[in-house]
């Protein structure tokens, strides 16, 4: 089966789109504005790719002593990524920002500052995060230049200057 | 097990009362040697922080405290600042170090030297009116397991501050204003590193540990070495 993409479905006119829903099992969907009817497409896409990956595992057999040794399927995966809702009157999709932690020292928070810069971000959050002038700023675990761009996923630190006294 | 404190001022002598009680009820096989160093003089001034029963040299003074206290370690006493003459001299490989000085030089010619030696580990705390933070480089077989002290800190590695050794008395005698508690819990987070170190959990996914008193935070922090 062919799964649209967004950019698939936008050149289709909005009766091709609600007839696909139709076709599809999507109800609703008559009086709904073209993005609305994509967003609706594109979910349901999302399901019947997700079963079709079922069905393939489930239809393959291969010998029990190649099966052991092939590494079994990608069955959960882990990573850090934290939204905040930043425009709660928005569309489905755009209500919420994804953030960027941002510590120095034992001060830490999530802010909304994918595509700031490292510099931009430190000249912001002084302030708030008590960041020194001298701090040098670290972008997962790597020294980082204050023009870097951050992105989702990211984690920026800030390396507070060592307490010297004793 | 060899534990060498180097400095005894308002973190190295909390530190040394709670640590070395810890260690007197170890019975940890072939016994504790302590080695204290620190070249300075106990004062009436220092009181409001540190805590010895009587004036004088620090480490003679907290040295016969601890031998007359606890049975079961062995106590010496240096009375001298750390330098890059008699660093290897005073901290062999196998050592455990407790870092517990008021200035830079002396932390970058302690992780120099480390950096030489087969096993090692040093956990350096230091602070600030009331922040503060604990490093801990460990090394074994040659290998850094966790960053030295200056990997991620450049005023460690360029410190512009001095050593006790190059400073005159009446500087000596002009401390800086320090809060008992932010003292105490650097002594608290280095006995927290020690205490998982001992008990032989993986700590070098956290070579750093932040404090902040007034927002009652903690973070301990990554600190993967850069080259080894």
């Amino acid at each position: 089966m062919n799964v649209e993409t967004a950019a698939t479905l936008e050149i289709k006119t909005v009766a091709e789109l609600r007839q696909m829903c139709k076709s599809r099992g999507i109800v609703g969907m008559s009086k709904k504005r073209k993005d609305i009817v994509i967003d609706a497409l594109l979910a349901k896409n999302i399901g019947t790719a997700t079963s079709n990956i079922g069905e393939i595992v489930k239809e393959t057999k291969m010998p029990s002593k190649i099966a052991s040794e092939i590494p079994g399927p990608v069955t959960a995966v882990s990573f850090g990524m934290k939204s905040i809702l930043t425009k709660p009157s928005a569309r489905m999709g755009d209500k919420t920002t994804t953030t960027v932690q941002v510590s120095c020292g034992a001060n830490t928070a999530e802010f909304p500052v994918i595509g700031k810069t490292v510099g931009a971000v430190q000249e912001f959050l002084k302030e708030v995060l008590n960041i020194d002038r001298i701090a040098e700023g670290q972008v997962n675990g790597k020294t980082s230049t204050t023009s870097y761009v951050l992105q989702e996923g990211d984690v920026l630190e800030f390396i507070k200057p060592a307490g010297r006294k004793g | 097990m060899n534990i060498i404190i180097v400095g005894l001022g308002g973190i190295g002598s909390m530190l040394c009362d709670n640590l070395l009680r810890y260690l007197n009820h170890l019975n940890v096989p072939g016994g504790v040697k302590v080695d204290l160093i620190d070249g300075d003089h106990y004062e009436t001034k220092n009181s409001e922080r540190q805590t010895f029963s009587r004036l004088g040299d620090k480490a003679s003074v907290k040295c016969a405290e601890m031998n007359y206290k606890f049975n079961n370690i062995v106590c010496f006493d240096h009375k001298e600042f750390i330098n890059e003459n008699n660093v290897a001299r005073l901290i062999p490989t196998g050592a455990i170090v407790f870092l517990c000085v008021d200035n830079h030089i002396s932390r970058k010619v302690i992780s120099n030297h480390c950096q030489t030696l087969n096993d090692v580990t040093v956990i350096s705390g230091g602070n600030e009116y009331t922040d503060g933070n604990v490093q801990l480089f460990q090394r074994k077989g040659g290998v850094n397991l966790t960053a030295n002290l200056t990997e991620y800190h450049p005023e460690i590695e360029f410190p512009e501050d001095q050593s006790p050794e190059d400073m005159s008395c009446e500087e000596l005698s002009k401390s800086e204003p320090q809060l008992l508690f932010t003292n105490l819990t650097v002594a608290t987070i280095m006995c927290w590193m020690f205490y998982s170190i001992y008990i032989g959990k993986d700590i070098t996914k956290h070579g750093e540990v932040y404090f902040d008193i007034s927002s009652m935070a903690t973070l301990a922090k990554v600190r993967t070495p850069k080259s080894n």
